[in-house]
């Protein structure tokens, strides 16, 4: 049987790709996609856990299916957001909005 | 399910989910990076499977696919360059450049005159396409439909279109970006990554490593050896009605929310600063004809046979 431990660098290993991601792109929509990647993560982490610590407990498959809610609400409001800026600014590069530093 | 296969599949499932996220971040085409990660959903959907959650693993592939094909058509509605073309020829790590592999870079576009070279040739080509297919109506409706979709969605699409098949036309493909804003992009960064991705790629590497290490460092995890029920979507279903009633309704109404939210951000504003509303009033004051639908018009009432009806009710009033 594959050990928990795989599960959970499998996990550590996509939330590196998804901090990597939020960090470093610039256009709007890859950012949510690094954000959709983190998420991910985390699911893995949390179903990964419930097999192998408390398969008794179906909470945690609960839990799965809210982060799943939250990332899909997230991503719809995300690209509302990402066509008024765009409709203002004319550009989805995160860059370009920088108002608050000033 | 017998050891050998399960371990080939979580290998197949985890390769496919490490590989997928990362050429999401390391492509140059935001077009890949959409099937890159629709790639690491099924594989982490899978892993959800080898773990026994098969309900989270199909919810997984339902959702996620569904919302990226959707985002993807975003990207290629609104994205500067989804295609990568332009930064296909830039400097880039070895990961990035075996993932971008393939796209055909292009000249970006000048300003001015160059530009507008490129606009007419575009316009040329894109005629071209268009008489390709069997129309009825001629040059007249080609002419209209160009002016109104003379804009930065149909540039990209035209451009995104071109990288799907692969035409090799991309050199010619027009960059209409933002030849209507009159924004200079010739002096700008184009890359799609920030500067400071180095720093970015040794923190998420440093983050990565800390977390490994702990996890292989760590003893154990007291594992149960029972295994759950394989009808856990049953469960999961009574739960919800039950135990978690609340956090389901939550998730409902949090689902409401967004949708409001999200159609109140996404209308043109009314406020007269909001540079979508000049966009609403001019379609509002002039609304444009559907065009180019080849339809013979409809014989309508006209004005004559009217007056005449209206004057012969008028003599019999009389």
């Amino acid at each position: 049987m594959i050990p928990l431990t795989a599960y959970l660098i499998v996990g550590a290993i996509l939330f590196a790709i998804g901090v990597y991601t939020v960090i470093a792109q610039r256009a709007a929509v890859m950012i949510l996609m690094g954000i959709e990647v983190l998420l991910n993560a985390i699911g893995l982490n949390i179903i990964a856990f419930w097999r192998f610590t408390a398969p008794t407990d179906y909470s945690a498959q609960i839990f799965a299916i809210l982060i799943i809610t939250i990332g899909a609400v997230e991503m719809a409001i995300g690209l509302a957001l990402m066509m008024l800026l765009y409709r203002q600014r004319q550009t989805v590069e995160v860059d370009a909005y920088a108002e608050l530093k000033r | 399910m017998s050891e050998a296969f399960e371990i080939v599949a979580f290998i197949i499932s985890a390769f496919i989910a490490i590989a997928g996220a990362l050429g999401m971040t390391t492509t140059m085409s935001m077009f890949r990076s959409g099937i890159f990660l629709m790639a690491s959903f099924i594989g982490v959907a899978g892993l959800f499977i080898l773990l026994t959650a098969d309900l989270i693993g199909v919810l997984q592939i339902m959702m996620y696919i569904g919302g990226f094909l959707v985002m993807i058509v975003f990207m290629v509605m609104v994205m500067h360059d989804p295609g990568g073309a332009m930064m296909a020829g830039m400097d880039m790590a070895f990961v990035e450049r075996w993932f971008s592999k393939g796209l055909v870079p292009r000249e970006p576009p000048h300003s001015g005159h160059s530009g507008d070279m490129h606009g007419a040739h575009g316009q040329e080509h894109r005629a071209h396409r268009r008489d390709s297919h069997p129309m009825p109506q001629g040059k007249a409706g080609d002419h209209r439909s160009h002016s109104v979709h003379h804009d930065e969605h149909a540039g990209d699409d035209h451009q995104s279109m071109q990288d799907m098949d692969n035409s090799g036309h991309a050199g010619h493909a027009a960059h209409h970006g933002n030849d209507k804003n009159g924004m200079d992009m010739g002096g700008m960064d184009m890359s799609m990554v920030t500067p400071v991705r180095p720093a970015a790629a040794w923190l998420a590497g440093a983050i990565g490593v800390v977390l490994v290490s702990m996890l292989l460092l760590r003893p154990t995890w007291r594992v149960v050896n029972a295994m759950p029920d394989p009808d856990s979507a049953r469960r999961v279903g009574h739960l919800l009605m039950e135990k978690y009633m609340v956090a389901f309704e939550g998730a409902g109404f949090l689902i409401l929310i967004g949708i409001f939210g999200a159609v109140l951000l996404a209308r043109p504003s009314s406020h007269p600063d909001d540079p979508s509303r000049a966009a609403r009033v001019a379609v509002a004051e002039k609304p444009e004809p559907i065009a180019d639908d080849g339809l013979v018009p409809l014989p309508v009432p006209d004005k004559q046979t009217e007056h005449k009806e209206h004057h012969r009710s008028d003599g019999h009033g009389a």
